[in-house]
């Protein structure tokens, strides 16, 4: 099996199709349980770890790539790595997100990044690397999992891929050594800007779900926040 | 007959008069300003007469000495802030103005010092500039703000004058934002650049209205409440957590307490009748730094004697009280055994021992600076 950097991608797809295939987790019953609230808290925590893991990871890998992608003040045009999905959105618009649509868009966002790193971990030249990447991408699993479980907590149903919106990476010409790095770069960034978000997210659930008083959400409205 | 002639003498007289009076007073163009750089050298001609003619300086009114010319032109060598002004040159003898000059002595602008913070995330964040040494004349600055391709609009602040506000259009980007300031003066030009991470600025305002209070009948203890900075815009999605420090005031030594909810907390292990001085520090949850620390507050802990205490200050009297000083008073219930065993003071636990017999020492000695 030669595996060109551009194929590689192209094997993604395959590997995507399997994770979202994930068992879904039963709906709890949610008279008599503690509800979500304990799930959302964990959720939470996990990203705080993982973003705590990430940064290690992220300075290995970075200075493994080498210059200049190790350097601080390197601030690259994002060109290329379009199908990542991308943390950024418009303040007023993921002010008003409804509960639903912010778990979907964390859920189908790491579905995709552990997707990629996946892949990332198969390319990795040391074994030392291989086995940071390997246990960073179980412990994605594991927030994936969380999300999912406070999803069907909540009644949500999982998000499915409808077919063609697989993250796949059109194996074309190959890649080029550099636009690679570039690729990998940007996975990590995304990564991690995408988990300072999930940590904004959660916070905005755990408020909304579990409001200390209903006076006090409230006033909350009342602020246009 | 003999009547016009001197009625024609008395107008020629006042136009006479009404010329030289205009020639003298209002000069014939208005003044050329001319800026030069500090401990340079300059020769200021005299307009265009010769450059043998014999003339007069003066400055701000006053007459400059001869061994300053050179032919008709000035020379200041050395220039000094001093030599700032209005400089005139007269033709010798002559109220005749021929030519003035506005001279302002300065620097060219040296690399100006530029930060942005963000205290109000997610709305936006602030750039804020100054020169490291002064120019002594007028600069002109330029701010410009580019995320990624994309160019962003710096609102002047309204009562600062170096500083400009940018909204948060998108949150959550991967790109970093380059903030670039020129500056520029009649002498020189200067610029420089910083590029950051949304994530990297936020710093929030120190916590506000920071009070302390002793607990009635309990002498180890200090209730401290606080505000979460009013800049902050979105304490619900964007919580804060707090870093609260404290000491007596006779010691150096801080103790440290970070809390990651709420904003009041008691301090358990305060010396008895000894004033404290307490501060508290903000920072986003997960991201950017702390603030700075926030005005403090003063209070002493609660006393058995009856005394007028104000909530806040320290009364003197309350130090002849010695043996109290570092240890809870045996006439007060001991009932909370947590107050004992919560390590009974800071860290440093070589200052148990010391002072006690300086206590009994000073007994007699109502000042409070006596004890360690």
């Amino acid at each position: 099996m030669d595996l060109r950097a551009g194929d590689s991608w192209g094997m993604l797809a395959c590997l995507c199709t399997v994770l979202w295939h994930v068992p879904a987790v039963p709906a709890l019953n949610r008279t008599g349980d503690p509800g979500p609230g304990p799930s959302i808290q964990k959720t939470y925590d996990l990203t705080r770890y993982l973003e705590h893991q990430l940064r290690s990871l992220a300075g290995t890998y970075l200075n493994y790539l080498g210059p200049p992608f190790n350097e601080p003040d390197f601030n690259p045009p994002r060109l290329g790595a379009e199908t990542l999905p991308r943390a950024t959105v418009n303040l007023e618009v993921w002010r008003s997100l409804n509960d639903k649509l912010r778990l979907t868009q964390n859920y189908e966002a790491y579905s995709h990044l552990l997707c990629y790193l996946r892949g990332l971990n198969r390319q990795a030249a040391t074994a030392e690397l291989r086995r940071s990447l390997a246990h960073f991408c179980t412990s994605l699993q594991g927030l994936l999992g969380s999300i999912a479980g406070v999803m069907a907590a909540l009644g949500y149903p999982l998000p499915q891929p409808l077919p063609g919106t697989e993250p796949t990476w059109a194996p074309g010409p190959a890649h080029s050594d550099f636009l690679q790095k570039m690729d990998d770069f940007w996975l990590l960034k995304e990564l991690q800007t995408w988990l300072w978000r999930s940590a904004k997210d959660f916070n905005r659930l755990k408020k909304k779900i579990q409001p200390p008083a209903a006076a006090v959400t409230l006033h909350l409205e009342a602020h246009g926040f | 007959m003999a009547a016009p002639v001197p009625w024609a003498c008395c107008a020629v007289l006042a136009a006479a008069a009404a010329v030289v009076y205009t020639q003298r007073h209002s000069p014939q163009e208005a003044p050329h300003v001319q800026y030069e750089r500090l401990g340079s050298d300059v020769t200021l001609p005299c307009g265009t007469a010769n450059w043998d003619a014999a003339v007069t300086w003066r400055v701000n009114g006053t007459d400059l000495t001869p061994d300053l010319l050179n032919g008709s032109q000035l020379v200041l060598r050395g220039l000094e802030l001093g030599h700032s002004g209005l400089y005139a040159c007269f033709p010798r003898d002559s109220w005749h103005l021929h030519h003035q000059v506005l001279l302002h002595v300065g620097l060219p602008p040296r690399e100006p010092v530029l930060s942005c913070r963000s205290n109000t995330y997610p709305k936006g964040f602030y750039c804020s500039w100054h020169l490291p040494t002064p120019t002594y004349i007028p600069n002109i600055f330029n701010v410009t703000v580019l995320h990624g391709s994309k160019s962003m609009v710096c609102e002047k602040d309204p009562a600062l004058k170096n500083r400009c506000h940018i909204r948060y259009m998108h949150l959550f980007s991967t790109i970093k934002y380059k903030v670039s300031i020129s500056v520029s003066n009649a002498l020189g030009h200067n610029a420089t650049a910083i590029t950051f991470d949304e994530f990297t600025i936020v710093k929030p305002d120190p916590p506000e209205n920071v009070v302390a209070r002793p607990v009635p009948s309990n002498p180890r203890r200090l209730e401290v409440t606080w505000q979460t900075p009013s800049t902050w815009p979105d304490p619900e999605s964007f919580p804060l957590k707090f870093f609260l420090r404290y000491r007596p005031l006779i010691l150096d030594q801080w103790q440290h307490v970070e809390l990651s909810d709420g904003t009041a907390h008691t301090i358990t292990d305060a010396y008895a009748g000894k004033e404290y001085i307490i501060q508290v520090a903000a920072k986003d949850n997960e991201i950017g730094t702390w603030s700075d620390w926030s005005v403090a507050a003063h209070a002493t802990p609660w006393t058995e004697e009856p005394r007028h205490l104000t909530t806040e200050a320290q009364t003197p009297e309350t130090t002849t009280s010695t043996t109290s000083s570092l240890a809870p008073p045996p006439t007060t219930k001991i009932c909370d055994p947590g107050e004992l065993g919560s390590g009974g003071g800071p860290s440093a636990p070589f200052v148990i021992g010391v002072p006690v017999i300086l206590a009994l020492a000073a007994a007699a000695a109502p000042a409070s600076s006596l004890l360690i």
